[in-house]
């Protein structure tokens, strides 16, 4: 045992690619292991259906060509036999090494009562997407979060902007592989933008009125806290400067 | 810790009789005595439970532990009637402006406690998204150290908090307690002080993964530790 490897090695070797995986091939026919909506799939997309794993026994992936996203997952919403009307998940996979992001879609279907894992595989370089707002209206702020944290662009979404980060936020996608955990700038640089945001990020604008004083404090250093008029010793200094003048 | 050090020249009375001189005189120990002893028992807290740490402040405030033994009847929620911030948790970046214009909300006298290790120090999460101790954007009095801290250990500070008010003395006050215009919505460190708190720590010093499969161009500077 002590020539084996450790139990920790694969936890330093890291996250491998879905394709390195050693999942127990599926067997289609077996009617334990099927999934009704793989096979559906299969019939009616043919070549578009990548590849299909199972893991932690009875979870099923299908992965599938980013460009055909909207076609598949709509035909999966509205098909009869399938009818995923729940969007439980929209998420992104980054598993470093320059491998292709993965866009996660969990479907699950209220009226079959089963659930299904679609999988897009988008290259570093195009991460684009169309966006399934229109299929479901959970996907709005779920595809926003992964456009803030992955960089993805999810095209035909009504509202993408950041939604975790700050609007300002200058460093990249904090969940990429290639970003650094303590983040791109210095700790003071971060702070001081962390500090000069503006405040209508954060409150309404009656509130920034209520509080508005704050933000305008009168000095009180000394002689100058007191009213005009009543420092008579200043005032005469004053008076004798431009005078001198 | 964030209250000005200066200590004024003390201001000679204009009645000697009274005032005595260069040594404490008698009214002004007594009004000193009686101001400090007002505001020490009638703390007011402003709240600020972001994380685990605020449980534990509700549990001091609860009646197992009971903060109004000491004056502090009431949670202020409001910082304009607030007089001690207790920011309980970790702080984000994002929230960083917040914590900052509360404090600058919060009428002189105030006081503040950072409670635990995350807002003392950012805690384990050396992160790009926290800030590394509440004490680079606000002034803290007392820091009071767990994770989270016991209730009694915030009894604890707040108790400091009290001896630190009960040793002022009011012809100091006007200097102790002034508020710096320029100072509002800025960070109260400057870059080199947050550079000489926030340096990595743990695992934020190996950035990379073992395999280097995992390129993450981590930042390196002249302070950090290698791995």
């Amino acid at each position: 045992m002590a020539d084996d490897k450790s139990s920790f090695d694969s936890v330093a070797e890291g996250p491998r690619p879905s394709s390195e995986v050693t999942v127990s091939p599926v067997k289609v026919d077996s009617p334990a292991r099927a999934h009704p909506s793989v096979t559906a799939l299969t019939d009616q997309f043919g070549e578009a259906i990548l590849r299909h794993e199972v893991v932690a026994t009875d979870q099923h992936i299908v992965f599938i060509p980013p460009d055909r996203n909207l076609e598949i997952l709509s035909w999966l919403r509205d098909d009869l036999d399938q009818q995923y009307d729940l969007l439980r998940d929209v998420t992104a996979v980054d598993y470093g090494g320059g491998r292709p992001l993965q866009v996660v879609y969990q479907l699950f279907s209220l009226f079959h009562k089963q659930a299904l894992r679609v999988k897009c595989e988008l290259p570093l370089d195009a991460l684009e997407i169309e966006s399934v707002c229109g299929l479901w209206m959970a996907a709005n702020w779920l595809e926003r979060e992964v456009y803030d944290l992955f960089g993805i662009t999810f095209k035909n979404h009504p509202d993408l902007r950041r939604i975790l980060m700050p609007p300002d936020y200058a460093e990249g996608h904090p969940l990429r592989k290639d970003f650094p955990l303590r983040g791109r700038f210095s700790r003071a640089e971060q702070t001081r933008r962390a500090l000069s945001q503006d405040l209508k990020h954060y409150y309404f604008d009656d509130e920034i009125e209520l509080g508005g004083e704050s933000q305008a404090l009168p000095p009180m250093d000394g002689p100058q806290a007191l009213p005009s008029g009543e420092n008579e010793a200043e005032a005469e200094v004053e008076t004798g400067v431009e005078a001198s003048e | 810790m964030g209250l000005i050090d200066k200590v004024p020249p003390r201001v000679v009375g204009e009645s000697p009789a009274l005032l005595g001189e260069g040594t404490p005189a008698f009214l002004t120990s007594k009004i000193d005595f009686l101001v400090n002893w007002s505001r020490r028992n009638s703390l007011w807290p402003m709240p600020l439970g972001t994380a685990c740490c605020g449980i534990e402040m509700m549990a001091a405030f609860a009646s197992d532990f009971d903060l109004a033994r000491f004056g502090m009847e009431r949670m202020s929620f409001s910082p304009r009637q607030a007089d001690v911030l207790i920011c309980a948790g970790r702080v984000t970046y994002k929230f960083a402006p917040v914590l900052r214009r509360i404090w600058d909300q919060m009428t002189q006298p105030k006081w503040c406690v950072s409670m635990g290790a995350c807002a003392s120090t950012g805690g384990v999460f050396d992160v790009y998204s926290m800030v590394q101790g509440i004490d680079t954007v606000i002034p803290v009095d007392v820091y009071v150290p767990g994770c989270p801290p016991r209730p009694e250990s915030l009894i604890y500070a707040l108790m400091m908090i009290q001896e630190k008010i009960r040793q002022e003395k009011l012809d100091q006050h006007a200097i102790l307690r002034a508020e710096d215009p320029a100072a509002v919505a800025k960070p109260r460190a400057d870059a080199e002080e947050i550079a000489s708190v926030s340096g990595p720590f743990g695992n934020s010093t190996q950035q990379n993964r073992v395999s280097g499969s995992v390129r993450t161009d981590a930042i390196s500077r002249p302070g950090d530790r290698i791995p």
